[in-house]
């Protein structure tokens, strides 16, 4: 079987399916954990606007905890929006060794849009799998990538961890808008594997559109960095503010 | 520029990244770079921009995912430079 057709597989198999986990995760999110997002109105409403604009949407995050990339999906959109705009759910990478370690989890992150990643693998292999990004974000599919290639081990944004893959995806999707998002929970003072229990999220999100006169690697280097400057002032500000 | 000089600027460039110090002594176009020398995959990035500084040349994204060798890095240089 092609890569695309099973990609493209594999899109429309969590799509059969969405009726059931969407609704489960912003239950499991609101009810079990008791999650809170702050500011969820403006970050659904600047998410949906670039939706509307038919143009290729890279998420780009802060990473503090490993359930980020679902905070970020309920951050940005409610039930009802996903349903209607399946392409809107985020592809995301994560790593193999967090989430792809047995037959139940590899199943898992195939049917919640997932193509899990080797962190510090080979180049070819992470090739592979942003390239494999690019296309799904080509066509319309929304992507979601952690700049820092990890979870911040100071727990602040560390803007001289950029991953350059970053700015290579960018730069193969013309017109590409970048979402960066900044997620923090109140009580998160550094990097952890879940949220506390009852956790009130701020986020904050900004968009813009990376350019970069450098050409080959430089540019890519150079787009990862814009993005990594954005995230870095968000999160200044947040800092500045809720000090 | 011969492959020979590539070769020496490219372990010169390699160095200061390189964890296994002993693989530095026996170091030739098979060692590997991230698995014999240790280079941190995320330098891998830094090592390849100062090859372009070095070498003034443009090394595509796509040339990267091929480099595993110091080898490699040599045959790069030397076929981007022309």
């Amino acid at each position: 079987m092609s890569v695309r057709i099973a990609l493209w597989l594999q899109r429309n198999l969590s799509r059969l399916i969405s009726p059931l986990w969407i609704p489960l995760c912003v239950f499991v999110m609101t009810y079990i954990f008791r999650w809170k997002i702050e500011g969820a109105k403006s970050s659904r409403a600047e998410y949906s606007r670039l939706r509307k604009a038919s143009v290729p949407v890279l998420i780009c995050a802060n990473h503090l905890t490993k359930l980020d990339s679902a905070l970020i999906g309920w951050a940005l959109g409610g039930m009802t929006f996903y349903l209607r705009d399946f392409g809107a759910v985020a592809w995301n990478l994560p790593a193999r060794e967090h989430f792809a370690y047995s037959w139940w989890a590899r199943i898992a992150v195939y049917l919640l849009k997932c193509i899990p990643i080797d962190r510090g693998g080979s180049r070819k292999g992470i090739a592979q799998v942003l390239s494999k990004l690019t296309w799904l974000m080509n066509r319309g599919e929304a992507g979601l990538v952690f700049p820092e290639g990890g979870r911040s081990r100071t727990g602040r944004v560390d803007v001289q961890s950029a991953a350059y893959g970053v700015g290579r995806i960018i730069k193969a999707l013309p017109g590409c808008r970048v979402l960066c998002v900044y997620i923090r929970g109140r009580s998160q003072d550094s990097w952890s594997d879940l949220p506390k229990r009852g956790e009130s999220f701020f986020v904050a999100v900004r968009s813009f559109e990376p350019k970069s006169d450098k050409g080959g690697l430089r540019g890519s280097v150079d787009i990862a960095e814009q993005v990594m400057m954005h995230l870095s002032a968000m999160e200044s500000s947040y800092f500045d503010d809720h000090a | 520029m011969s492959e020979e000089q590539i070769f020496e600027q490219v372990v010169k460039i390699l160095t200061p990244y390189v964890k296994d110090e002993k693989a530095l002594a026996s170091i030739s176009g098979e060692t590997n770079i991230l698995e014999d020398l240790k280079v941190n995959s995320a330098r891998l990035v830094d090592v390849v921009l100062a090859f372009e500084d070095e070498f003034d040349i443009e090394i595509a994204d796509e040339d990267v995912d091929s480099v595993n060798t110091v080898g490699d890095c040599v045959s790069l240089i030397a076929r981007t430079k022309g």
